[in-house]
């Protein structure tokens, strides 16, 4: 069977040096990764290779067998991200932001529709409940509120709500805990990992990438990956993860 | 179900281009026969410009008054306009403790020059001091001056007052803290805004020139009116090339002034090139027109009350001030909806480059000559204004919305078109959004200078405001010719308030 995802000897390059070197691993259907490493380690770059923005400069990068860089649009679609920067549109309503992950499977028309008018309104408030916005935001009132109003919380659930809104196979996550308290941290975390009955997780994703910087939660993974300086020095499973490697890991 | 909510930046943006749906199907219904043609041999010039040398000759002389005309008007008005916007800044007057009415009159009486458009000024100079070189200069000067007093007069009153207020409890007094605690802040307006002035007033000298006021402006018409094609594309490509080398210069000039270290130098060398070109200006003009001779006055019959009345009556206000009206939001509507429609067809990069190119144009073909153009292939409507004043216009927008576009942050966008958007769809959600507020905004500016503009399209009859005025004009009807300037500068100045109204509220929000 191939793999999810498929990294070979994957280097990206930066203006001052590599940003990653050398990365390879595979990922499963129903893998949860745990993806750690210091500031600066590279894990914006490898979740960038992941998603298609970034291409690496040497080595393979293939998503279900194709190259991820060749993907067709609708092959794009399959892989979500939640940004580190979130990447809302500022400008727009909460509603319309949602409905911006479903632009993967949508054509012109329908793009110019959920600027114009509120276009399924029900999809967009499912997407925001499993993300976890309160209810006084999901009437059709709250949902027509720009984002620029909300606070930093919850508009890390409106792109959290955008990313189930693309049902993708793959999601990949970058510090999607970083500024949250750690009771919204914990919650926001259990929406991203918790499978359905079907062994799928929220939005029909098989598989799911967190980037993040608490090592203490790599038990609610399956599988840690740990990035040093551009290069992937753990790769094994979260319960073979000793405290000395997540030290090695983090030592200046 | 879907429902209607307010429509939100990008789709505003684009709906204004709807006003080309009725233009459209106007201008297409009212060609005629031999039009496509005539069009045809528009086009075919363009690739095919006359290269004879005599013509050559005579278009770089006419060239030359032009831009001789464009710098001389633009440095005096310059000049004058921040000497006018300091007097009517409340804040020097109380700087220099003196009470601060004489601003607030100065700014009252400055508002009656600048609602009116610099070719209205053209003609009734000419009227009033026959053909000479400097009616031209004066037309720009005029409201230019006080168009340049208003912005420059705001900025100083919204700058923050506590470092003014600082330097003087030192002790220093009012003009060396004026300078410290203002000139850091007025000096990049005087280099961005002055040089947008610039190419307008290239764009002004053309437009006077079309209207029989000498320079270049003239020497198009003339081609055009004789459908020498190839004629008129020489001359056009000559005033293409002088365009993109004024505002490659001006572009410059101002990313040099952004390196902080330059940004004093950067505004002092711009203000000797100000004093120099105008100096520089009004000796070449001397030396283009040896003969010139020095202004006078000619006789003018002032139109007394009973004739005022008589015209009056006789003035089809109704339908004037619609047409008007009408016109205007047509053009503003094309402004403003076209650049991004034109940009939405194709965000590839060749396409942007085409579309970049297809603004200087329309930037350079003043919009009577657009008329004229349009006139020989079909029948005079209100829509062929609406699209000769709407065409370029949005060659002015639209560069201003590339520029903006391409300093953006892009990775809204490409967070986009990573989740499998289109292209098309990415760049209207990740790069219009973010840009719509200010290209709202600077349309809403546009909007009260296509009102002010709508004159320079009165060619065409039943065109309001601006066919009666130079019918008017071209009559001798004094009396009709200053109530129409009077409802001109009344129309701008109510359209001049809304547009600051509604440009704030798209600034804030
Ligand atoms: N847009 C960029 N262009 C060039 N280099 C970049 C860019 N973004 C990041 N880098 C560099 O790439 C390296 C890896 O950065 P990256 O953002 O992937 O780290 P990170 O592990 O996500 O860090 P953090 O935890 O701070 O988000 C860094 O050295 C950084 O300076
Ligand atoms: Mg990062």
């Amino acid at each position: 069977m191939t793999a999810l995802l498929e990294l070979d000897e994957v280097r990206v390059a930066g203006p001052y040096g590599d940003r990653l070197n050398a990365v390879t691993f595979r990922l499963q259907n129903g893998e949860r990764i745990a993806l750690l490493g210091r500031s600066g380690a590279g894990k914006s770059s490898l979740i960038g290779v992941l998603n298609g923005s970034l291409t690496p400069a040497a080595g393979h990068a293939r998503f279900q067998g194709m190259a991820i860089a060749s993907l067709s649009r609708r092959q794009r679609a399959r892989i979500g991200t939640l940004w580190q920067d979130l990447r809302l549109i500022e400008e727009l309503s909460i509603g319309q932001n949602v409905n911006a992950g479903a632009l993967g499977r949508r054509r012109l028309p329908w793009a110019l529709a959920n600027l114009l008018f509120r276009v399924d309104a029900e999809a967009s408030r499912s997407c925001l409940r499993e993300a976890g916005l309160e209810e006084s935001l999901l009437a059709d009132t709250g949902l027509d509120r720009s984002v620029g109003q909300l606070s930093g919380g919850q508009r890390q659930r409106v792109a959290l709500a955008r990313l189930f809104r693309q049902q993708p196979d793959l999601m990949l996550a970058d510090e999607p805990l970083a500024s949250l308290d750690p009771a919204i941290a914990a919650e926001v975390l259990e929406r991203l990992l918790t499978s359905e009955a079907d062994g799928k997780l929220r939005g029909g994703a098989q598989a799911v990438v967190v980037s993040l910087h608490r090592p203490e939660l790599i038990d609610r993974f399956d599988r840690v990956l740990g990035l040093r300086a551009g290069r992937l020095v753990i790769d094994a499973p979260a319960s073979a993860v000793s405290v000395d490697d997540l030290r090695d890991l983090y030592a200046p | 179900m879907i429902v209607p909510v307010r429509p939100t930046a990008p789709a505003l943006v684009l709906l204004p281009a709807l006003a080309l749906l009725p233009v459209l199907i106007v201008v297409l219904n009212g060609a005629h026969g031999g039009g496509a043609e005539i069009l045809g041999s528009f086009v075919v010039g363009a690739v095919s410009p006359s290269m004879d040398p005599a013509l050559l000759k005579a278009l770089l002389i006419g060239l030359q008054v032009t831009v001789a005309t464009a710098l001389t008007g633009w440095s005096c008005s310059l000049v004058l306009g921040v000497l006018l916007g300091c007097l009517s800044s409340e804040r020097l007057w109380l700087t220099w403790s003196l009470p601060a009415w004489p601003a607030i009159v100065l700014r009252r009486l400055m508002a009656l020059p600048r609602s009116i458009h610099e070719l209205i000024w053209g003609l009734l100079l000419l009227q009033v001091l026959g053909l000479h070189p400097w009616v031209a200069v004066m037309a720009i000067l005029l409201p230019y001056s006080c168009l340049i007093a208003r912005v420059w007069r705001d900025q100083l009153q919204s700058l923050d007052p506590s470092r003014l207020q600082a330097i003087l409890q030192t002790g220093s007094s009012p003009m060396a803290a004026c300078m410290t605690a203002l000139s850091p802040a007025m000096g990049s307006v005087l280099v961005s805004y002055g040089g947008y002035r610039l190419e307008c007033a290239l764009r002004s000298a053309t437009l006077l020139g079309v209207f029989g006021l000498g320079g270049l402006g003239m020497d198009l018409e003339l081609s055009l009116k004789s459908l020498q094609f190839h004629e008129l594309w020489s001359g056009l490509w000559l005033l293409t090339l002088v365009t993109i080398a004024l505002e490659q210069g001006l572009r410059c000039w101002r990313s040099w002034g952004e390196q902080a270290q330059f940004g004093q130098r950067q505004a002092m060398g711009f203000a000797v090139a100000v004093g120099l070109s105008g100096g520089l200006g009004g000796l070449w003009l001397a030396h283009l027109f040896p003969e010139a001779g020095s202004l006078n006055w000619l006789p003018v019959q002032w139109p007394d009350l009973h004739s005022l009345q008589l015209a009056a009556q006789e003035l089809p206000w109704l339908s004037m001030l619609w047409e008007t009206l009408i016109l205007t939001v047509l053009a503003a509507g094309i402004a403003i909806g076209l650049p991004p429609l034109l940009l939405l067809l194709n965000p590839a990069r060749p396409w942007q480059h085409c579309i970049s190119g297809f603004w200087i144009l329309v930037r350079v073909i003043p919009p009577p000559l657009a008329v004229l153009l349009l006139l020989l292939s079909n029948q005079p409507t209100l829509a062929i204004g609406a699209l000769a004043l709407g065409l370029h216009n949005s060659g002015v927008m639209g560069r201003l919305l590339q520029e903006g576009l391409e300093q953006q942050d892009h990775s809204a966008q490409v967070a986009l078109t990573s989740s499998g958007a289109s292209p098309q769809v990415g760049w209207l959600y990740g790069s219009l959004s973010p840009r719509s507020p200010s290209h709202l905004a600077y349309g809403a500016y546009r909007s009260d200078v296509i009102l002010r503009e709508t004159v320079v399209v009165g060619l065409i009859g039943g065109s309001g405001l601006g066919w009666q005025l130079l019918e008017s004009l071209s009559s001798f009807h004094w009396a009709a010719v200053l109530l129409l300037i009077t409802t001109y500068a009344a129309l701008t100045l109510i359209g001049e308030w809304l547009s600051d109204r509604s440009r704030q509220h798209w600034l804030q929000s």
